[in-house]
């Protein structure tokens, strides 16, 4: 499970994130909707250690992120900007990851084989499209088999295929019984995947709740966001 | 213990895997050979000109005793090399702590004080590798050089502790530079501060105060590594040594703070 509470922090003078307090609860797919720059990405970085708190709490089955002894083995995370080095090939860059948790080898294999980038996984990253670059990272996110899973803006760039191979993956990880947090401004894709709906703007949570509740009222989920975050002007 | 082992495991693995500082490491290495050769012939002529009374020429008009101007010969000849070996450090901290690695780094290893001793000890232990291997390729030249004087020169005492005290500045100095890189996360800055730190030694422009030249990390060098006798330097050996591991230690720690008190961004 995962639990924001009362989250709050302060940028050169800019408040990102406001009071924000959420749950994302084991074997549902919660989405972090919201317009860009609205605070969804600080949030998730707040919650894996990047970034620090101004004030509040975050935390993955009642720890902070660091407190973890091998974090990946509970939370495989896939954050904007923490992509692998181009010039490295993607075994490496796995293999590198599974030796900071001791992860055996045989792991690494496998989850190339899951994400389909095992017939590449000797080229480098560079070489990667937007999409392999992708699977690559959520490989990388599903190296512990972990039981929490968060996503920053996963289907970013990817075409019909890898989006609904990255809806099939979350939607089973949680009917496993696993806790799935992503970020998107997507709505069909949030639409199609999410179970729980935290719609956040300018930094604060503006609903939250099932996806039925948040659209209840609106002809779909994209009325209702556009009605929630006040985006319909710049329409 | 065992998540510190397993995360310096790691770091070493992404320096393994980095094809790009091998083939700078083999620049470095390949200038070494270059530069030894050369040496090799000069020193060679010095040595078949030694006198009976055991001293030889190296320097236009300057006769010295042998053996111990052969194994400063020996040392220096590392010590001229290493000063590539903080632009390399700086190159590899650089890459680690932009923002996209960095993230990716704190993903895998959150606790800050475990990943940054992680990666200096996987630092170190690449700068070691590359340090032995810069002392190894001296070594072989400066055999050649005096193989028919005194073949066992190389593992004289004196040479043996002129290379592990080469073997340490390598090392300490290449941390220091690393660290200021993870400081500042900038590469640029870093290299620029190591040369600052390097040129304050080179241009002498503390001369005329040996206490204050003694604190820079290449005059320390330079006080741990060449013979008193031949080479006027500014503080005795165990200084110089104190002076190497307070930089690192020093610089370590403020990476350390700007780490734990900055957003990885």
């Amino acid at each position: 499970m995962i639990e924001i509470s009362r989250l709050r922090k302060r940028y050169r003078g800019r408040t990102a994130v406001d009071d924000v307090s959420f749950t994302a609860r084991p074997g549902r797919v919660t989405g972090l909707l919201g317009p860009n720059g609205a605070g969804k990405s600080t949030i998730l970085r707040i919650l894996l250690g990047l970034d620090a708190a101004t004030s509040g709490t975050a935390s993955i089955a009642g720890r902070r992120y660091r407190d973890l002894e091998f974090p990946l083995r509970t939370v495989g995370a896939v954050l904007d900007g923490t992509g692998a080095a181009p010039d490295r090939r993607a075994v490496d860059h796995l293999r590198w990851i599974a030796r900071s948790h001791r992860i055996p080898r045989a792991r690494v294999q496998a989850v190339l084989e899951l994400v389909g980038l095992a017939d590449v996984a000797r080229q480098r990253v560079g070489r990667y499209s937007l999409g392999m670059g992708r699977r690559l990272g959520i490989a990388a996110a599903l190296l512990g088999e972990p039981e929490i899973v968060v996503l920053d803006e996963p289907v970013n760039g990817l075409d019909p295929a890898g989006i609904r191979w990255v809806r099939e993956l979350l939607r089973g990880h949680a009917a496993a019984g696993g806790t799935v947090l992503i970020s998107s401004h997507f709505m069909a894709e949030m639409a199609g995947t999410a179970d729980d709906l935290v719609v956040v703007t300018g930094g604060r949570v503006v609903r939250q709740g099932p996806v039925a509740d948040v659209t209840a009222g609106h002809p779909s989920l994209e009325a209702a966001f556009l009605a929630l975050t006040g985006a319909g002007g710049a329409a | 213990m065992s998540a510190l082992a397993a995360a310096t495991r790691a770091e070493l693995s992404k320096i393994r895997t980095w094809r790009r500082l091998w083939l700078v490491t083999g620049l470095v290495l390949g200038l070494q050979l270059l530069v030894g050769a050369q040496a090799m012939g000069l020193y060679a002529e010095a040595v078949a000109g030694i006198t009976p009374d055991g001293r030889i020429e190296i320097f236009a008009g300057v006769r010295e005793p042998a053996y111990p101007a052969m194994t400063e010969a020996l040392v220096a000849s590392s010590l001229q090399m290493s000063i590539f070996l903080p632009v390399l450090t700086a190159v590899l901290a650089g890459r680690e702590v932009r923002g996209r690695q960095l993230g990716l780094c704190l993903l895998a290893v959150p606790r800050r004080g475990r990943l940054l001793t992680a990666k200096i000890l996987a630092a170190a232990a690449y700068l070691l590798a590359t340090a032995l291997l810069i002392a190894a390729i001296s070594s072989v030249f400066t055999h050649l050089a005096v193989r028919d004087w005194d073949p066992g020169l190389l593992v004289s005492a004196g040479a043996l502790r002129g290379q592990a005290e080469f073997l340490a500045f390598a090392v300490l100095l290449g941390v220091t530079t690393y660290a200021i890189a993870v400081a500042v996360r900038r590469t640029l800055v870093a290299i620029l501060a190591a040369l600052a730190l390097i040129t304050v030694t080179m241009t002498q422009v503390l001369a005329g105060r040996p206490g204050l030249d003694a604190l820079f990390p290449l005059s320390a060098g330079r006080n741990l590594l060449l013979n008193p006798a031949a080479t006027e330097l500014t503080a005795g050996p165990w200084h110089a040594l104190l002076v190497l591991v307070g930089w690192a230690l020093v610089t370590s720690l403020i990476a350390g703070v700007s780490l734990a008190r900055r957003d990885a961004r």
